[in-house]
């Protein structure tokens, strides 16, 4: 019997260690959101959305970042979804089972994880060092390599699971294969893909690293993007380090306004998959 | 008394006298729920020791699910529950207080499709035995090589002992499983369907495999083969919808049974 | 053959099509332009495609040629060199290097049991009705862009460990040899260890959920025959779920450390940012990306700035091996489930 009891004991402890586990990574999840909420709540009124990032010291808001955030993601995305919907359809539709494709699938999922403070080098490289100085549009280029393989992904996947079944009624009357794709499997394959750019805007909106040394900051309200601009991510950096309070309590607020737009995209994309999995 | 339609090999020609068997399981008034649907209704039915007793009836008449109730592998499953008594050697193994761990090691299971687990050959077996008992390696050794041998696996396998159990055949497969729920030494053993992913000559091994084990074990087995269920078993249980339509011993039941819906299932009118 | 089969999407489809065959009489000009356009398409899709490895072919190309003349000026030492002064330029690596690995280090030891512990509650413990919630969280905490972490653990974390941990621990292993060294020194609050604790937190929802979802890819029957033979639930996990998912759990593990490895904002907040290697796990050091979002736009000249791309050039190896390797493992399970 010895050996049995040996064995529940065992059962037991381990069991009670998978509950204990899964309890401390929620205390994590309830510790962090309560305190961002805490502390970024009580700083939040409509100045945050209205005035410009203040001096040290001064009153002020969140207005020049948070619309450099949304202009450089803009672009970003009109960058990089495209050029992902196509990299995936050829995986997807052309060129299915050959090398290509084998390759691009797994420099993509590469590309997916890499550090992005690499990417910001860069792009640092290619473009700030080419042009003489940090400018939007490189932040923007930045971001687009990260939005890339996100969308590749997702719209290969997305496409693959179109039934064959349709693609060909369509070719059966003589509808070319271009049109075939861009009538047919993107309708069928809509909600994935439209999931796929959500979840890649909900990724970049949070990235602090490509945007530190390609579009830089900029502390007044600049719509030009051939010089530095400033995004949320990058005044958060740079308000949280410093040593002034108003500017740390403007950075709970920028943080907890980033974690909200993030959540507020994965519901959605959440949803729409939801919906499509069901029509 | 109608003619039956088609002919049995080897069936035990005399009733078997119940007097002298002891009640290994005794199945009581057992309801089975999928949820709300009530997939066994009323169910009683006696295992005796060293016997062997077959389960047959149509798709979905509940068969596996009684089986599983034997065992309570239901338990795994939150929305199923049992409802009645089973008691095996008169203790009761559908109440909370019943270890479970325990009772499998009594009652062992050889599923329908083959399930060697992500080990060797020798381990397969090993691995059940040292849940139970500390054993010194030459004795260990030992044990293993009865299993297998008990199993008629032994000539086949016996150098190659550390080879994946997954490198067998489908039917090597089946007996190394039979030869692992052996090794713990259970009192019981159910048989689901063991055959059906089977060719017909391991079938017809583990046919004999089941004929001889039936001396040291008590064995239930579900079957929709009936000429299986005939060449093995003593006696035969006939389900239908849920139901339990008929229990006797396996000759009355396939000469001569007394419900009609037994008559139409072992004639090939359904099912 | 005429088709037969009337789709209503197809349908949908063709109205363009057929308004632009009714305007032009002649179909095999509409044929032709349609098959140039076709034609033109393709070749789009494949050059998107070339494009990813472009991408990163041009990283590589970028990262060596912007660390080319660090790399010429210091060689190989570069790579076990701790000195990092910008004032006599005179970089190398090893300070960087040790803390990547040393704070990933202690984030794999806290994220993966724990990772798993929680993967083995959700799929074996916990009740039905918990779980799509309970995996939400995770999602949840996976979700929450790494500034936050790092803002968190800077605020919050940092002075709690400062104020009422680190002391403790300090005066319990004062005397004990080895201890008392890896956990000396002043408490920082920021240090290496927190830094790694953070990323341990970062990285826990990701080892979860791919645990979780390859721990439910294993066949009912193969866990039923573990039951069957009387296993714990703890047995079953350990000898039949775990070696049949083992090469996914270990392409999840590195993945994760893929992540952990480069990750940024997280880190950079509480590592104290310290080019110092010290044997206490309560001082401060630096990352490799701590170093270069840290100091790239305040570089002044160039072997400084080489210095910093060659750190992202080191970065850049060592995720690769070690996704590429994640990839691979993975690959190699899907082809085994497949069976």
């Amino acid at each position: 019997m010895a050996l049995y009891d040996k064995r529940r004991r065992r059962n037991k402890i381990a069991m009670g260690l998978s509950l204990t586990a899964t309890l401390f990574g929620l205390a994590w999840l309830v510790l962090i959101l309560g305190v961002l909420l805490w502390e970024g709540f009580s700083g939040l009124s409509l100045a945050v959305f209205t005035q410009m990032t203040p001096p040290p010291g001064s009153a002020g808001g969140l207005l020049n970042p948070i619309m450099g955030s949304l202009i450089m993601t803009a672009i970003a995305v009109a960058i990089g979804t495209p050029l992902g919907i196509l990299a995936g359809t050829y995986m997807a539709e052309y060129g299915r089972h050959d090398k290509l494709t084998e390759v691009v699938r797994f420099i993509n999922d590469i590309l997916l994880s890499a550090p992005s403070i690499v990417i910001g080098l860069f792009i640092y490289e290619v473009m700030v060092a080419q042009m003489g100085h940090f400018s939007g549009w490189a932040g923007a280029v930045a971001l687009a390599v990260i939005v890339v393989p996100v969308v590749v992904r997702t719209t290969e996947d997305m496409l693959i699971l179109v039934p064959d079944t349709l693609r060909e009624a369509a070719a059966s009357i003589g509808l070319p294969r271009s049109l075939m794709i861009r009538k047919i499997a993107y309708r069928a394959a809509r909600a994935g893909m439209v999931t796929g750019v959500l979840l890649a805007v909900a990724r970049v909106s949070g990235e602090t690293a490509p945007l530190l040394f390609t579009a830089l900051n900029n502390q007044f309200w600049s719509l030009n993007l051939n010089a530095p601009v400033a995004s949320l991510p990058v005044v958060i950096y740079q308000f949280a380090l410093s040593p002034y309070s108003d500017w740390q309590k403007l950075a709970w607020t920028g943080a907890l306004i980033i974690t909200l737009a993030v959540l507020a995209l994965s519901i959605i994309a959440r949803t729409l998959a939801a919906q499509g999995k069901s029509s | 008394m109608s003619a039956v339609e088609f002919t049995i090999p080897s069936v035990h020609n005399a009733p078997i006298d119940v007097s002298g068997l002891v009640e290994k399981v005794s199945v009581r008034d057992l309801d089975f729920f999928y949820g709300d649907h009530r997939a066994l209704k009323t169910i009683s039915v006696p295992l005796y020791r060293e016997r062997v007793t077959a389960f047959i009836g149509p798709s979905g008449c509940g068969k596996s699910t009684l089986l599983r109730v034997l065992n309570r592998m239901y338990d795994l499953y939150p929305n199923q529950r049992a409802v009645g008594h089973v008691t095996l050697d008169d203790e009761d193994i559908l109440s909370p207080s019943q270890d479970l761990n325990m009772l499998r090691a009594k009652v062992g299971m050889v599923f329908q499709k083959p399930t060697p687990f992500p080990m060797t050959i020798y381990e397969n077996i090993a691995f059940g035995i040292r849940l139970y008992e500390k054993l010194p390696k030459a004795e260990l050794d030992n044990r293993v090589h009865e299993s297998l041998q008990r199993a008629a696996l032994w000539d086949e396998v016996k150098d190659k002992l550390g080879a994946s159990g997954l490198s067998l055949s489908g039917g090597q497969q089946q007996r190394l499983c039979i030869a692992r729920t052996v090794a713990v030494k259970p009192e019981v053993i159910l048989f689901d369907e063991p055959c059906s992913a089977l060719d017909p000559i391991s079938t017809a091994k583990i046919e004999e495999l089941i004929s001889e084990l039936k001396d040291d074990y008590t064995i239930a087995i579900v079957t929709h083969n009936m000429q299986q269920a005939a060449r093995v078993s003593d006696f035969t249980a006939f389900m239908y919808l849920g139901e339990l339509v008929e229990f006797g011993d396996t000759s009355k039941i396939f000469t001569a049974p007394d419900d009609r819906r037994t008559q139409d299932y072992i004639t090939g009118r359904f099912g | 053959m005429p088709s037969t089969r009337r789709r209503p999407v197809v349908d949908v489809a063709l109205q363009g099509v057929a308004a632009e065959i009714s305007e032009r009489s002649d179909r095999a000009d509409v044929i032709q332009r349609l098959r140039r356009g076709d034609v033109a398409f393709r070749w789009m899709t494949r050059l998107a495609a070339v494009l990813v490895l472009v991408i990163l072919g041009g990283i590589i190309v970028a990262l060596v040629r912007g660390s080319w003349p660090a790399l010429r000026h210091f060689g190989l030492n570069f790579l076990v060199q701790e000195s990092w002064n910008p004032v006599t330029n005179k970089f190398g690596a090893l300070a960087p290097v040790y803390g990547t690995i040393l704070t990933s280090l202690i984030a794999m030891l806290i994220a993966v049991p724990c990772g798993l512990l929680i993967a083995i509650f959700l799929t074996e413990l916990c009740p039905m009705w918990l779980r799509r919630p309970i995996g939400v969280a995770i999602e949840l905490l996976a979700g929450i862009p790494s500034i936050i972490y790092g803002i968190w653990g800077l605020f919050v974390l940092a002075p709690f460990l400062q104020q009422h941990v680190q002391p403790f621990i300090i005066d319990l292993f004062g005397n004990i040899p080895v201890l008392s060294d890896l956990f000396a020194g002043p408490p920082y609050g920021i240090g290496v260890l927190t830094a790694g604790l953070i990323l341990a937190i970062m990285v826990l929802p990701f080892i979860t959920s791919i645990s979780r979802d390859v721990f439910d890819a294993v066949p009912p029957v193969l866990k039923e025959a573990a039951y069957g033979l009387g296993c714990t639930t703890w047995e079953v996990w350990r000898y039949v779920v775990l070696p049949f998912t083992r090469v996914g759990v270990i392409g999840g593990v590195m993945l994760g450390l893929g992540r952990a490895l480069g990750e940024t904002m997280a880190v950079t907040f509480v590592i104290g940012n310290a080019h110092r290697i010290s044997p206490s796990l309560f001082a401060p050091g630096t990352t490799i990306s701590a170093t270069i979002a840290n100091e790239f736009t305040e570089a002044v000249g160039d072997l400084y700035t080489s210095s910093l791309i060659a750190l992202g050039l080191i970065l850049f190896v060592i995720t690769f091996i070690v996704l590429a390797a994640a990839r691979l493992m993975l690959m190699r399970l899907n082809a085994r489930v497949g069976r």
